[in-house]
């Protein structure tokens, strides 16, 4: 049985095509599902044309309607190549914002001005197509946030719009099921977190990252620690803070060092208050087990 | 003269060709990149390990090697200050390994999505294998390149854009069961090579030298080469022959610079000009890239030039006979597959876990100041970096990137390299050919 293909078009604008890189780096299953049920009609990486451009031009003189439209990298609005954007989004189904370029500008957009994402600029909303953009279907731009977006938050996106399931989304334009998680959620450092026990060092299995160097993984909506990176690992997992790389402030400043304020953390996880903490520090402290305490491959006493 | 303009895709990026003719041949070529985004810019002011996060963010395919230059200019800087940063020999191997496995994703997608296709359209019969998204061949390269990425993830995290690397060493602390993880997926790497793209035996692939190296060797690789041969991709695309290769993989990759002898690779003989790029206010621009100059000349950089100067028997018999046409430097790319993935055995052997992944410095990261260079290898050739920073926060930033050296534009007296290697060429379909050949990658050439 064949049903009829969502039809695709991606294209790229200010970019590190990361989040082309990423799609690529999808579990097998993930990728033969969508290039089964997927028609790309374009992609800069995997079209077969001798004369891509041609295309792209044909869709817009012929008004040839899109399934879904994915954008990735960010836009200049000096650029000729945003108004055919602009154009692409209104003829399509779906339009999809993929990373954080697409999303709100990111990097390319720090010292720029003219640079925007697709509905945000930063953390304004509007960018490219205004705040009010709805698409041909109804749906606002769908923001798969992150730099890069991991290639299941995309695939299992584009997979469930072509099954008819609409993905419900967060105020920011996100998939719920991918951002409503935090980062740290997940975490294989979580005890460490609970008992305040930071990471002194880098480069060990021990310690949460919170304390010391940064750790944004209770600030930031993203399911790293659910979905794995490569099928296989994170940014914890590995040592690395998270950086807080799906939100709209990406990249801040001092990006490895906790700011404390009089001992206490500067910025706490939303919804602990800053009495809670102290109150519930104290105690945590006092008590923590001792194998949080050790090495952990060190045998207990 | 006729002029047509050509906008290449399936790469990093997009690249904007204009080509001359006269009487059926190209006269002269132009090679232009049309995007920029100002990174340098964006990383002045900022506090000095936030360019550990940012740099990556240059290119999404040779992130990590961003990554570790930027961290050797951090290290180099300290030295220069008096503070020589300690590394364990576990933080150098794991370093090695990961750059590795990002060189080797890079060349087998390459080979797979990015080259083979333009090869189709000279020899049809090849559809089935390397037509986009369909081709059973162009599913495997995916499939295969995975294994380095998901071996990259196991130790650094993730990829694309990972911060692992950090002055004084590494973040990740593997255990055993991870290592064996690592090794299987690079064994399965070289399972790919040994069956798909050369078909025959390891051992008799690493002794093969010369033209036996054409008649020999069968696969994807030796479809290709049945091409070249009938197509003449064994004589076109030479450039200046003049090599450069500054980062050091022990004990695969040497560094140096080949003319007609091999010299040491000297840093403070490399500049940059920008005659013909938009930084210059003369009117002359037409790339966002500068072009990079050592010792005032043009030089290529690349697998290629790693490989000769590296004395790699396989490479540098084919380079004696076909010199540098598209047909060696595919070659030397394919082959880096296997030689950095032996490679990486030899080194996952090497380590010893016990050893620590990082040692802290001491430094007063608020109030430092310095300069320094990194010098890396890079799935293209050679990435430099060049900081300078001021209490703490960088007040220059500078990256010379491989795709600089090889794609980037003419000064007064010479020619880009690519733009060299395009001269003469008598179709459209070879300039094409001619250009992939060097693996463009236009977001690093103008990041
Ligand atoms: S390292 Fe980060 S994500 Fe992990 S437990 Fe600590 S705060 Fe949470």
């Amino acid at each position: 049985m064949s049903a009829r293909k969502q039809t695709l078009v991606w294209l790229q604008g200010l970019t590190c095509c990361g989040n082309t890189q990423s799609f690529l780096c999808a579990e097998d299953h993930l990728m033969d599902e969508f290039l089964d049920k997927v028609e790309i009609l374009y992609h800069p990486l995997l079209n077969d044309e001798e004369d891509p451009e041609y295309i792209i031009s044909d869709i817009l003189k012929t008004n040839k309607k899109i399934g879904v439209f994915v954008l990735e990298g960010a836009v200049n609005l000096n650029d000729k190549l945003a108004d055919d954007i602009k154009k692409l989004c209104i003829l399509s189904d779906y339009v999809i914002a993929l990373g954080n370029c697409a999303v709100h500008g990111n990097i390319p957009a720090l010292k720029d001005t003219n640079v925007v994402g697709l509905q945000y600029r930063r953390t304004t909303k509007g960018g490219l197509l205004g705040a009010d953009f709805k698409t041909r279907s109804g749906y606002p731009v769908i923001n798969i946030s992150g730099c890069p977006a991991h290639p299941e938050w995309f695939i299992s996106t584009v997979l469930s719009i072509v099954s008819g399931k609409l993905p419900a989304l967060d105020k920011f334009g996100r998939p719920k099921e991918f951002y409503a998680y935090s980062s740290h959620d997940g975490c294989i450092r979580n005890q460490y977190y609970e008992w305040r026990v930071e990471a002194e060092v880098l480069g060990r299995k021990e310690g949460c990252l919170f304390y010391r160097f940064g750790c944004r993984g209770p600030m930031t909506g993203a399911s790293c620690n659910r979905k794995l990176w490569n099928g296989i690992s994170s940014k914890q997992r590995s040592g690395q803070p998270c950086f807080g790389c799906t939100e709209f402030d990406f990249p801040r400043e001092n990006m490895w060092r906790t700011k404390y304020n009089m001992g206490v953390p500067a910025e706490l996880p939303p919804g602990v208050s800053l009495r809670g903490y102290i109150m519930a520090s104290g105690i945590l402290k006092t008590f923590t087990p001792n194998r949080l305490k050790k090495r952990l491959f060190d045998e207990a006493e | 003269m006729r002029l047509s303009k050509h906008t290449l895709t399936r790469l990093e990026g997009e690249v904007k060709l204009k080509l001359f003719w006269s009487a059926g041949k190209v006269k002269d070529a132009y090679v232009a990149v049309p995007h920029f985004r100002g990174f340098e810019r964006i990383l002045v002011d900022r506090p000095l390990l936030d360019a550990t996060v940012i740099t990556p963010r240059v290119c999404g395919i040779c992130g990590h090697a961003h990554l570790r230059a930027t961290v050797e200019a951090i290290e180099d800087a300290f030295k220069r200050g008096g503070y020589n940063t300690l590394l364990t020999n576990k933080a150098k191997l794991m370093r090695d390994i990961t750059l590795m496995l990002e060189i080797i994703q890079n060349h087998i997608k390459w080979f797979y999505l990015y080259l083979m296709p333009d090869i189709v359209r000279l020899d049809p019969k090849l559809e089935d294998k390397f037509t986009p998204v369909k081709g059973s061949r162009w599913r495997e390269g995916l499939r295969a390149s995975n294994y380095a990425t998901k071996a990259l993830a196991t130790l650094a995290g993730q990829w694309p854009h990972n911060s692992y690397i950090v002055p004084g060493g590494v973040t990740s602390d593997p255990t055993d069961s991870d290592i064996v993880s690592v090794e299987s997926l690079v064994n399965r790497i070289i399972e790919f090579f040994k069956n798909y793209v050369v078909n025959l035996d390891i051992d008799s692939y690493l002794g093969l030298k010369g033209k036996e190296i054409l008649d020999v060797v069968g696969g994807d690789l030796g479809d290709f080469f049945k091409v070249c041969r009938d197509r003449g991709l064994d004589s076109i695309g030479k450039s200046y022959k003049r090599f450069l290769t500054g980062g050091y993989i022990e004990p695969c990759v040497m560094n140096g610079v080949k003319t007609k002898r091999t010299c040491k690779f000297d840093i403070a003989r490399v500049y940059e000009a920008d005659a013909y790029s938009f930084f210059s206010a003369n009117g002359k621009g037409y790339s966002w890239a500068k072009a990079a100059r050592y010792n005032g000349m043009p030089f290529e950089t690349g697998p290629i030039a790693r490989q000769v100067i590296s004395k790699n028997p396989r490479v540098t018999s084919l380079f004696k006979v076909l010199e540098d046409s598209v047909l060696v430097r595919v070659f030397a790319r394919v082959d880096e597959i296997l030689t950095l993935s032996l490679s990486i055995l030899e080194k996952l052997k090497k380590i010893d876990l016990s050893e620590d992944s990082w040692i802290e410095s001491g430094i007063d990261m608020d109030k430092f100041s310095g300069a320094g260079v990194g010098v890396v290898e890079a799935a293209r050739g050679t990435l430099i970096h060049k900081l300078a920073v001021e209490g703490g926060r960088i007040k220059s930033y500078d990256i010379i990137t491989p795709t600089v050296w090889n794609l980037g534009p003419r000064d007064d007296v010479y020619l880009g390299v690519v733009e060299k290697a395009l001269i003469g060429l008598d179709s459209e379909p070879f300039a094409y050919i001619v250009l992939r050949s060097f693996d463009v990658c236009s977001v690093c050439t103008s990041h």
